[in-house]
């Protein structure tokens, strides 16, 4: 089927706008007014994205960067009519760009990470969270956003001084929440108390049946060893927010 | 719809670093002439934390207009009904009984996240106006449409911007957001008299105004920033506005540059100012 003439100049208006080096513009347009949409469309996409990844911007130098965006800007359809979804967009599109470096797009979910969790629409009910109860003989209610995440590159610690030329030998672990406060925090982690995290974010288990179970995993000798550590480590972890209390019991 | 609150009066954009100030001021007379706020539902819509209280607070505080984006009312894709129905909840949500969107095009495919210009043809008049139509019936409201600031003019055009969107609000049946200073921006852009222009408006169907500032980048050639003051020939077009059709909820846009709440104010406050003016009855106005 043949789109109707307006559609057909709509679609050579968007393609030269894009990609201003690639498609022609429609005939019988100014190259002068042209331009004003190839710069504004282009540089405000840019600020967009570049608004929740400084880090990966800087690491790759403006240069890098712009020619990136602009490829992303050509090559990539982006699905959601959200604005803040825009850095969601890229991301999708950097998983499976070829040619960057191989840090990137740790990097720039790490970064996007934090945008995420802090707008997460997501919360506890007070009613259902005993904020003084029991850790190890209950179960814990954990940070209504947050997200649990392992790199193979120390994204945490990354700047133009210190880009990485291997993957670390063990992964990192990171959490990032979002406090009583509604503050972005991150932690980094011990491989132990991230897979107590992560037992924990299944929400069925009480804090014993957790360790228990990492006891298990780690084949331990002595699972109260682990129990004991286990303790202070839930109290720590709702000290720092991460832990919001244990679920109370149904009435 | 009677339960949401209406809007009328003065308006600001709402822009999120001005949202502090606002809840800090709030109550004193410096931010008295408010009537309401503006948002881009595109920028809340599944915004939790800390913004997301913020929205509560504004929207407990104030009656809130929605003026879209992304709709892409001109754009060759299929109409984003999925979209559609999450902006529906949010007006809901938020009590929100006003949705305006531009006469433009943002899709190609994907979203570019801009306003382009939707060529003025016979056709396009057709497509716009059943893509409206069909808005309407989703968020079961009428929704009015902001005629858009451009700077390229379509060469396969059949007819001006006026013709255009008179052809569009009749075709659709919906209402008029009338943006004073596109007006202003595109008058200078293609050569027309702005005056004559809104002479020409259907004012039966002006719910809704903006007004806002821009950059002069050539003789011939404004950039529809927001990013300065209102300048005086975009006052006087409202001015003629109002003494023309009546009195109509307006609204300033401010994007960049943001100068403090109560510096900006002060153009909220001219637009209360001249809302007095115009809205006294004409038998006592005139001699």
């Amino acid at each position: 089927m043949t789109l109707p003439e307006f559609q057909r100049y709509q679609l050579q208006f968007t393609r030269h706008i894009r990609n201003p080096g690639g498609a022609a513009r429609p005939d019988k347009v100014s190259a002068k007014r042209m331009r004003v949409y190839t710069e504004i469309v282009f540089n405000n996409l840019e600020s967009s994205v570049a608004a929740c990844f400084p880090v990966a911007k800087k690491v790759l130098g403006i240069r890098s960067w712009t020619k990136l965006v602009r490829k992303f800007f050509i090559e990539h359809e982006s699905r959601s009519p959200l604005f803040r979804q825009i850095p969601e967009e890229f991301l999708k599109w950097l998983e499976h760009a070829p040619e960057v470096p191989p840090y990137l797009y740790s990097l720039a979910h790490y970064e996007w990470v934090e945008l995420a969790v802090a707008t997460a629409d997501v919360s506890v009910d007070p009613h259902v969270v005993d904020p003084i109860g029991d850790l190890l003989e209950q179960v814990a209610v954990l940070a209504p956003s947050m997200m649990l995440l392992r790199y193979d590159y120390p994204v945490h610690k990354l700047s133009p001084r210190r880009k990485p030329i291997a993957p670390l030998p063990q992964p990192v672990h990171l959490l990032v929440f979002r406090n009583a406060e509604d503050e972005v925090r991150f932690i980094e982690l011990n491989p132990v108390t991230a897979r107590l995290v992560e037992i924990l974010q299944d929400d069925h288990l009480t804090g014993r049946q957790a360790l228990q179970q990492i006891a298990v995993e780690l084949a331990h000798p002595d699972p109260d060893t682990i129990i004991r550590f286990g303790r202070e480590l839930l109290a720590d972890l709702r000290q720092q927010g991460v832990i919001v209390g244990a679920k109370r019991s149904a009435a | 719809m009677a339960h949401f609150p209406e809007i009328c009066g003065a308006g600001l954009g709402l822009k999120r670093e001005l949202i502090p100030q606002l809840q800090a001021m709030h109550g004193q007379s410096v931010v008295a002439a408010i009537d309401f706020l503006e948002i881009a539902p595109e920028n809340w819509i599944g915004v939790g934390g800390q913004r997301g209280r913020q929205l509560s607070w504004l929207a407990d505080h104030y009656p809130i207009a929605a003026h879209g984006l992304s709709l892409s009312l001109g754009g060759p894709d299929p109409l984003n009904e999925d979209f559609l129905r999450q902006v529906k909840a949010f007006l809901d949500r938020y009590r929100i009984s006003l949705y305006t969107e531009h006469l433009s095009y943002c899709t190609d495919g994907g979203y570019l996240y801009d306003l382009l210009p939707i060529p003025f043809t016979q056709e396009a008049v057709k497509y716009v106006a059943a893509r409206i139509r069909r808005t309407q019936e989703i968020l079961e409201r009428r929704i009015a449409v902001e005629n858009a600031s451009f700077y390229v003019a379509a060469p396969i055009a059949e007819m001006d911007e006026l013709t255009f969107i008179k052809a569009v609000l009749e075709e659709a049946d919906c209402d008029l957001h009338l943006d004073i200073n596109n007006v202003y921006v595109n008058s200078v852009n293609f050569g027309f008299d702005p005056h004559e222009f809104l002479h020409g408006i259907p004012d039966e169907r002006i719910v809704y105004a903006h007004i806002a500032g821009h950059d002069r980048e050539a003789e011939d050639l404004i950039i529809d920033t927001h990013g300065q003051d209102v300048i005086d020939p975009v006052w006087a077009l409202l001015k003629e506005a109002y003494s023309l059709f009546g009195v109509f909820p307006t609204l300033l846009e401010r994007d960049i540059d943001i100068p403090p709440l109560p510096e900006l104010m002060k153009e909220v406050d001219y637009i209360a100012e001249l809302q007095g003016a115009y809205s006294v009855p004409k038998s006592i106005a005139s001699p």
